[in-house]
């Protein structure tokens, strides 16, 4: 071993620890959603003697303790500002945490496992905002997302049109030529098709981008790249073999943004989703009515609830200040059995 | 000539075009001017702006160098690579780079506009076959001891693969002859194009390792009838870290294109395009 590859492992094991207390400062902000007041003295003491009693050899106590008083220090800080916790789906680096830094940057990103877990969190106060992707120019509508819009009472209050490039990431040292399988989730594994086809590259579809990424970081899996954002080369360390390598130059994702009650703020938009009574022209008879109040629909999406039995959602251009809005959507009521208003928000559509 | 069905010219005398970027090459003089080999972001960056404003329509550089010894400077690999990208999304100029193992190619595809086969490769059939699979124009170079045959016969290897997007270049031959670093052997644009439909460059830099001969012989070349010139450019030619005696200054490559611009323009007269003595060998 030389002290080039002793400083890597270093390199390696500072980023990794910077990532953990990124991660326990995380949990510390979720921990204050329980607590009446941020000063807990006693588990303070709990954590300590935990630390205290490590089998570390090198690890003194006196320095554990004093390294764990000042994350303490720092941790309280954090609680202390009011923060807005923002659940996403997927690890650090994923395009929808992304997405958030391109609606608030102020916004402190969770990570979480499921689509679920992200809905469950805004419903339960645990996060203050959910982002989620809703739909693909390339890998078209996220199935998943629209049953929970349904079947949860989360509101949109806002959204975020935006493009989407992928890099292929290596763990530092990799041989490009020696990369034989890529991983990735499987939605932008099917948006870079072609580029791994050219190269002789195999897809292996993993849960999130960034998690592929983390993998990678990880276990560096020998001849295996990730596809990911750029976000995530930097996150956990990883070389850039290529950026773009996505088919389509146009590759957008749109994101909504959900919360537990509707937000006074300028709308330009609104999303509904009802279910009709089987019987002929219901479905027409509902358009019509945005066809006559001049209202422009820019999505249309069918989501079978039972064989046969469908829930339409609709967004369209308007906001709730305008009265042939609030007028069509009083018709629309009547039209429909079970009209669900998710929300009046604003979408923000990111260039480039 | 042996068997060059693909390679040689048809009765009806249609040459092959190939379109990269915005420049059409067989349709007028295609200039290509860059170093040897891509040493650093701002050496890149800097000379492919030089080329660019010294009327180059084109821009090489050598992310993977073939040199004589082992020990000599190799090449910035992949990261050469993605540097020249870089001087494309600056300058808009389309990329000419050399590939040198077959391994490459695939990656080489990714970032380059035009795949370049060395003088050193020319013959490497493993190589010739894997290009010929990408359907990217190759651009390739006449081995230093070929003879116009087997280097025909070699791009008969890349069009047999299907890819009809060949450029053939000249770049000097070993002659017992020492005061030049080859003997630029311009006899071959006039052969080449009597023989095959292909379209073929002329490199002077390497031709003649000499930057006193280097406006002459582009001048010959032009007005041989070559379609595009190979001009090594470096924003720093003392400080190259190979060839540093072939390369021109961004001045001298900007007063030569000018030049070369105003012989073509007059070589493009009817006069000229058609050839008074005719009666070649048959393939």
């Amino acid at each position: 071993m030389k002290l080039n590859e002793v400083r890597q492992n270093i390199d390696l094991i500072d980023s990794k620890i910077l990532k953990l207390l990124n991660d326990r400062m995380e949990q510390g902000l979720l921990a204050k959603r329980f607590k009446e007041q941020i000063e807990d003295s006693a588990r303070e003491q709990e954590v300590l003697e935990q630390v205290n009693n490590n089998p570390n050899a090198l690890i003194e106590s006196e320095f554990s303790e004093s390294i764990y008083k000042l994350i303490f220090a720092f941790s309280k800080k954090l609680q202390a500002r009011e923060l807005c916790l923002t659940g996403f789906q997927g690890e650090h680096g994923a395009y929808s945490e992304e997405a958030v830094r391109h609606y608030n940057r102020e916004y402190v990103t969770i990570p979480c496992t499921t689509f679920n877990e992200v809905f469950e969190g805004v419903n339960s106060g645990l996060y203050d905002f959910g982002i989620v992707p809703v739909e693909n120019t390339l890998g078209g509508n996220v199935g998943p997302v629209n049953e929970l819009l349904i079947n949860t009472d989360l509101r949109i209050i806002g959204a975020i049109d935006m493009p989407v490039h992928h890099s292929l990431l290596t763990a530092p040292g990799t041989d490009y030529r020696e990369i034989r399988e890529v991983y990735s989730h499987s939605q932008a594994l099917s948006q870079c098709r072609c580029f791994l086809s050219r190269n002789n590259l195999t897809p292996i579809p993993y849960y999130d981008t960034a998690g592929a990424a983390k993998m990678l970081a990880e276990t560096k899996p020998r001849g295996a790249a990730c596809i990911a954002s750029k976000l995530a080369a930097e996150l956990y360390n990883l070389e850039v073999i290529k950026e773009r390598v996505e088919d389509l130059g146009s590759n957008r994702t749109r994101f909504l943004l959900l919360a537990k009650s509707n937000q006074e703020c300028e709308s330009s938009k609104c999303s509904i989703v009802f279910t009709t009574e089987h019987k002929a022209g219901a479905l027409f008879g509902v358009l019509r009515l945005f066809a006559e109040a001049g209202i422009n629909l820019t999505r249309i999406e069918s989501i079978p609830n039972e064989p046969g039995d469908y829930s339409y959602f609709i967004d369209f251009d308007g906001s709730n200040k305008e009265q042939v809005v609030l007028d069509t959507l009083d018709k629309v009521e009547k039209q429909t059995t079970g009209l669900k208003i998710l929300g009046f928000y604003d979408e923000k559509k990111v260039e480039g | 000539m042996g068997n060059l069905k693909l390679v040689q010219l048809a009765e009806n005398g249609k040459r092959t075009k190939i379109k990269v970027g915005s420049v059409m090459i067989g349709e007028g003089l295609v200039i290509v001017g860059g170093p040897c080999g891509v040493e650093s972001e701002k050496q890149t960056l800097k000379t492919a702006e030089a080329v660019k404003t010294g009327g180059g329509m084109m821009f090489r550089g050598g992310a993977f160098k073939p040199r004589t010894s082992p020990y000599d400077f190799q090449g910035l690999g992949l990261e050469g690579l993605k540097l020249l990208a870089r001087a494309r999304e600056n300058t808009g100029l389309p990329i000419v780079t050399e590939v040198i193992d077959p391994r490459d190619v695939s990656w080489v595809c990714e970032f380059a506009d035009i795949l370049q086969i060395g003088a050193r490769n020319m013959q490497n059939f493993s190589l010739l076959r894997e290009v010929g699979k990408t359907g990217k124009p190759v651009l390739l170079k006449r081995g230093m001891y070929s003879t116009l045959k087997e280097w025909l016969n070699c791009a008969e290897y890349i069009l047999a693969e299907g890819n009809p997007n060949v450029i053939l270049c000249e770049r000097g031959i070993r002659t017992f002859e020492t005061y030049t670093r080859n003997t630029l052997d311009l006899s071959m644009v006039p052969a080449v194009k009597e023989l095959t439909h292909l379209p073929i460059f002329i490199d002077p830099s390497h031709g003649t390792g000499k930057l006193s001969l280097i406006e002459k012989m582009s001048l010959a070349a032009v007005a041989a009838g070559a379609d595009g010139l190979l001009l090594e450019v470096h924003c720093n030619p003392s400080e190259a870290k190979s060839d540093a005696d072939q390369q021109l200054t961004p001045d001298q490559f900007a007063a030569l294109v000018k030049k070369i611009t105003k012989l073509s323009r007059f070589m493009d007269e009817k006069l000229f395009k058609t050839s008074i003595i005719t009666g070649g060998d048959q393939i």
